[in-house]
């Protein structure tokens, strides 16, 4: 069984039944004919710059929006007619939570805990890591900075160990720290089998802790593959210095952009990198840069593509 | 259909304001057989002297008072005056139009409604909820003008079997506030909206029925405000007209229809 799985999966905003108000005026299409497959285990991450549709992709699969064509299934169940058995079985972090500031950061986790109903087994685990003590937890929410928000949108997300997490940007407001410890977190989740759905529209986290990634620009899916997929085929830029006569690259399989300046070497190389290092294992190499593969310019090459 | 722990919330959450209104209006309540038995009879006979114009009695009696120098007569002017309106409006009017729409100002909508919790019953559990606080208010309000008069020694002059019909009919006129409160509350993103479509039916309702009251011509709006349907008057004197019961309890049960209705269908598109 998959854990979520969108078919044709349309929502377009205005003009019909179902529109928000303040986008009445002109009609949106948020979402075109989305095909998507999340497997279960997996932690897979979902971009896109704002606007793209991530948002309204989560709300369409926790039943807040009504699709205006196609369906998706979370956990094998409908989204149209089964959202209430589907949030039983998952986490949810919202994007920019917000959370009840009349309540302690405890009571608020005690009662979201309650109307989950599960046992937030979890939770203690998730505080020790995140760092949220007894003493923290025991002072109201409205006094709590913006790390300390997200935190805590992150236990009560995890605390009752859903099947499925769906996170929409978890690290925002958190320090390099309690990034890594999240990073430990999902590593954790994935460990135990528990499937992550992560939006996110920082690049590098995504590539740091992803299995595979959906790519969304204006509603329509761009990329959907493997990181390591996605970063082996992106161009990288090679610099190299030599002594002496420089190697024959011209023609190499991957190579391009090549630029030969008196000893130093400028190109650009995809794919297999074999051929590569073959052709200069003879020659005196001084120096060599290989820029390593970034999701963010995968990312950009891809919009760069759409764009053209 | 109603979630026990949200209820549970919304209860404690409420409790302090709960309390306060009860206490307020337990006062203002208290206040109405005191002054009757205070100044009741003086007052009749300054009345009967001829000093107060007769059209300002007919006007004092035409605003759900009846003769208000009796003490049926002051305690149904106190149920309708605008101070026990006023403190019921807080959660007929301020606590249901920010049931739904407040939190979902807020955002905290969006985590509320990630559990499994369906929105028919967060409405219902909602809708109960607000009962609940009506029904105590409403009250406290009953409660503690029985115990004025009889602290007083004028409880012989009220027929006590008549307050919970009396008790019935003001918590069924503030359920029916508070449902179209419910219904405006699910179908706006913001609070304003909400709280202003549901405080204009309250005055809109108010002011056609003492326009009623004043000017016979207008009298035939009356119909057309729930503060009709309120006849403190009538059930005190053992005379209720069932049909304004009927008329209250269809307009709560259309407008919690409509909220039913209307909020699971409704897109919850994310908070700007």
């Amino acid at each position: 069984m998959t854990a979520i799985v969108t078919e044709g999966l349309t929502k377009r905003y205005g003009g019909g039944a179902h529109l928000p108000r303040r986008s009445a005026a002109a009609p949106v299409l948020a979402l075109d004919r989305l095909d998507l497959e999340v497997r279960p285990g997996e932690v897979f991450g979902f971009l896109g710059p704002n606007g793209a549709g991530k948002s309204t992709l989560i709300r369409l699969l926790l039943g807040f929006l009504h699709p205006t064509a196609g369906r998706a299934r979370v956990l094998g169940i409908d989204t149209e007619h089964g959202s209430v058995a589907i949030r039983a079985r998952t986490g949810y972090l919202p994007g920019g939570i917000a959370l009840y500031d009349g309540l302690t950061g405890e009571q608020l986790l005690d009662y979201l805990g309650r109307l989950a109903g599960r046992p937030a087994i979890r939770r203690a685990e998730l505080c020790d890591r995140l760092e949220l003590g007894r003493t923290t937890l025991g002072r109201l929410v409205r006094d709590y900075s913006r790390g300390m928000r997200q935190k805590v949108g992150i236990v009560q997300a995890l605390q009752h160990d859903p099947e499925l997490a769906i996170l929409d940007e978890p690290t925002e407001g958190l320090d390099p720290l309690m990034q890594r410890a999240f990073y430990g977190i999902l590593g954790d989740l994935r460990a135990a089998g528990r499937t992550v759905f992560f939006s996110s529209h920082i690049l590098s986290e995504v590539e740091r802790v992803c299995d595979r990634v959906a790519i969304v620009r204006r509603g329509r899916l761009v990329a959907l593959e493997e990181v390591a997929t996605l970063l082996a085929r992106r161009r990288r830029r090679v610099e190299m210095v030599v002594d002496g006569a420089p190697p024959t690259l011209d023609g190499l399989p991957g190579v391009s952009d090549l630029a030969v300046a008196g000893g130093r070497v400028t190109l650009a190389l995809e794919g297999d990198m074999r051929p590569f290092l073959g052709a200069i294992a003879g020659a005196a190499v001084r120096d060599l840069t290989i820029e390593p593969a970034r999701l963010e310019d995968a990312f950009l090459e891809l919009y760069g593509e759409e764009e053209g | 259909m109603i979630d026990p722990v949200l209820l549970g919330h919304v209860w404690r959450s409420q409790r302090t304001k709960v309390a306060a209104v009860a206490l307020a209006l337990a006062a203002w309540a208290a206040l109405l057989p005191l002054i009757y038995a205070s100044f009741g009879q003086d007052m009749r006979r300054i009345l009967e002297s001829g000093i107060v114009p007769q059209s300002f009695l007919d006007m004092a009696s035409s605003l759900g008072g009846g003769d208000i120098f009796t003490l049926a007569g002051s305690v149904a002017l106190g149920f309708v005056h605008p101070i026990a309106v006023a403190l019921e409006c807080v959660f007929a009017v301020g606590f249901a139009s920010a049931a739904v729409a407040g939190e979902r100002q807020r955002g905290t909508l969006e985590v509320l409604l990630s559990r499994p919790i369906s929105r028919t019953e967060l409405v219902v559990t909602l809708f109960v909820a607000l009962a609940g606080f009506v029904a105590l208010t409403v009250g406290a309000h009953i409660l503690a003008t029985v115990a004025s008069a009889i602290a007083t020694g004028v409880a012989g002059e009220l027929d006590l079997s008549t307050f919970p019909l009396l008790w019935l009919n003001g918590v069924l006129l503030f359920l029916a506030v508070g449902g179209i409160g419910l219904a405006a509350s699910v179908s706006t993103d913001r609070l304003t909206p909400a709280l202003g479509v549901t405080l204009a039916v309250v005055l809109a309702g108010y002011v056609l029925q003492i326009l009623g009251s004043l000017w016979p011509d207008a009298a035939g709006l009356q119909p057309y405000s729930l503060f009709h349907y309120l006849r403190p008057q009538e059930v005190l004197a053992g005379d209720a007209d069932p049909w304004s019961f009927v008329v209250l309890a269809a307009v709560t049960a259309a407008a919690l229809a409509c909220a039913l209705v209307v909020f699971p269908r409704r897109d919850l598109a994310a908070p700007t």
